[in-house]
């Protein structure tokens, strides 16, 4: 079976792994380079103490995932288990960290809700007057994007996957199912697409011709300079919808939370700047004199329902592996793009039927 | 005995070795290159560094420098403390 998956991010490069360690002949077209996506601008929060009850399962499965692949592939991913906070700062919003605390606890998640208090021993400077409630789950924390890429590329490659950057899919070739693609002038006879473009997938769906209406959000971050070893946990704040952790090369990694946006764009803007450092230095005052070094965007995509899109289309062998969503997607992905990989092999996986494309 | 060691960037003290050695293991474009060492990210964003790096990449890929191209500018120019960005930005 020969596969062209379109998008080197984590989704493509996670399906391509677990694909090629099936037996199937896979190439990965990137437009650009690796980590040009979402997956190489992203904060790297990592925990099961998520809000869609449906991505849980998915969430536990790829931190076992996240256990295991560093030595499959014998890359270190930097993954630092330190924990991982949300915060609310409104009664309504602490309600809601309530209602998610006992679904997560109901799928297996060990999450609990803390007060200021106990959120203070975790985060020595915070300012507890800052925030009203929180959730707090140990199996969680902070992992380095750029080293899950680079080492999912280099299990890719031991296996056999090649890997085209600089080499953007142009068409998408259909007739009465999917053919291959073209790309960079050159036709690739394949038997199954698979769109994993991210952001770019409605695109993408368009040149196989199957419609795909998924949200395009763009999200604005931030480092800091780096100290030494400070903050331990993530630190998410649901309310303000601002994030902050320390990277393994001890900057203060830190941003805000998508907005949806009409047309892609990396840009980045002082608005955003002034309000993370607004609110970062209200959570944690002690912050104030850091000094910011360099700040960009990224985009990524969901759901039109919030959920991901993965599964088989109406076009034959068109597959599609986006709407990974909100801060979600790096936590999903290596057991979302695994079970893909049996769906493909198999041509059936119950496990994904709530994300099929067929639902819409 | 001293070994020569010749440093490209001085905030995550990179030798031109490390950066030759990450060119071979295939990091040998200038994005890959530079979030692989480092280099260009420290706390000079690339005022020091990046010429010696397009040097190298020139020199081991044959590329010219105008082929290999430049980082994006990231803003801002210079590093910030956040009490004073978190005065800016009139909205809200
Ligand atoms: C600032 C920020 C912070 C985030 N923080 C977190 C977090 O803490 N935790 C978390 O879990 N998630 C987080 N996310 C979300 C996460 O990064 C994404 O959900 C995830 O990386 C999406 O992976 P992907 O593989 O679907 O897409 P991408 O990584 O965007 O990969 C898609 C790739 O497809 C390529 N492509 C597009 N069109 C074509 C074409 N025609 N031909 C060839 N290639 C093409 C693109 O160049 C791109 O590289 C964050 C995102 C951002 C932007």
């Amino acid at each position: 079976m020969r596969v062209a998956i379109i998008g080197a991010g984590v989704m493509g490069l996670s399906t391509a792994y677990y694909l090629a360690k099936l037996g199937a002949e896979v190439t990965v077209f990137e437009q650009k380079y690796l980590l040009y996506g979402a997956s190489g601008r992203n904060s790297g929060g990592i925990t099961p103490m998520i809000d869609k009850k449906e991505l849980i399962p998915f969430a536990l499965k790829s931190l076992e995932l996240y256990d295991k692949l560093p030595a499959e592939v014998d890359f270190n991913f930097l993954f630092r288990k330190d924990g991982y906070v949300k915060v609310a700062a409104s009664d309504s919003d602490a309600e809601k960290l309530k209602r998610d605390v006992r679904v997560q606890n109901e799928l297996g998640v060990k999450s609990r809700i803390i007060e200021p208090s106990e959120v203070k021993e975790l985060v020595p400077d915070l300012n507890t007057d800052s925030i009203v409630l929180a959730s707090y789950c140990s199996e969680s924390g902070v992992i380095f994007p750029w080293p899950v890429v680079w080492g999912l590329a280099k299990g890719c490659r031991e296996n056999g996957v090649e890997i085209k950057d600089q080499t953007a899919v142009d068409e998408i070739v259909v007739e009465g199912g999917v053919k291959g693609v073209r790309a960079g002038g050159e036709f690739y006879k394949a038997d199954i697409v698979v769109n994993a473009a991210g952001a770019w997938s409605n695109k993408v769906s368009e040149k196989a011709g199957v419609k795909l209406e998924n949200k395009i959000l763009k999200e604005e971050i931030c480092v800091t300079e780096s100290i030494k070893p400070y903050l331990d946990p993530y630190l998410y704040d649901i309310t303000y919808g601002v994030y902050l952790s320390q990277s393994a090369r001890g900057e203060i990694v830190g941003g805000i939370t998508g907005r949806e946006v009409e047309e892609i764009s990396t840009d980045s803007t002082l608005e955003f700047a002034a309000r993370y450092a607004k609110r970062a230095t209200q959570l944690i005052p002690k912050l104030k004199g850091l000094a910011m070094l360099r700040q960009w965007a990224g985009v990524y995509d969901e759901g039109k329902d919030g959920l991901p899109v993965v599964g088989f289309t109406e076009v034959d062998g068109f597959v599609q592996a986006n709407g990974l969503g909100k801060h979600t997607g790096m936590i999903v992905a290596p057991a979302l793009g695994r079970e893909l990989a049996k769906l493909i092999v198999k041509g059936d996986n119950p496990n994904l039927k709530e994300f099929s494309p067929r639902r819409f | 005995m001293v070994k020569e060691r010749k440093i490209v960037c001085r905030c995550e003290d990179l030798t031109e070795e490390e950066i030759i050695h990450a060119i071979e293991e295939g990091y040998d474009n200038l994005e890959s290159l530079k979030r692989y060492t480092g280099a260009t990210t420290g706390a000079c964003q690339g005022k020091g560094c990046l010429m010696h790096i397009i040097r190298i990449l020139s020199q081991k890929t044959g590329k010219s420098p105008e082929e290999i191209g430049v980082t994006t500018q990231r803003p801002p120019v210079n590093p910030v403390p956040l009490y004073v960005l978190s005065e800016g930005g009139e909205s809200e």
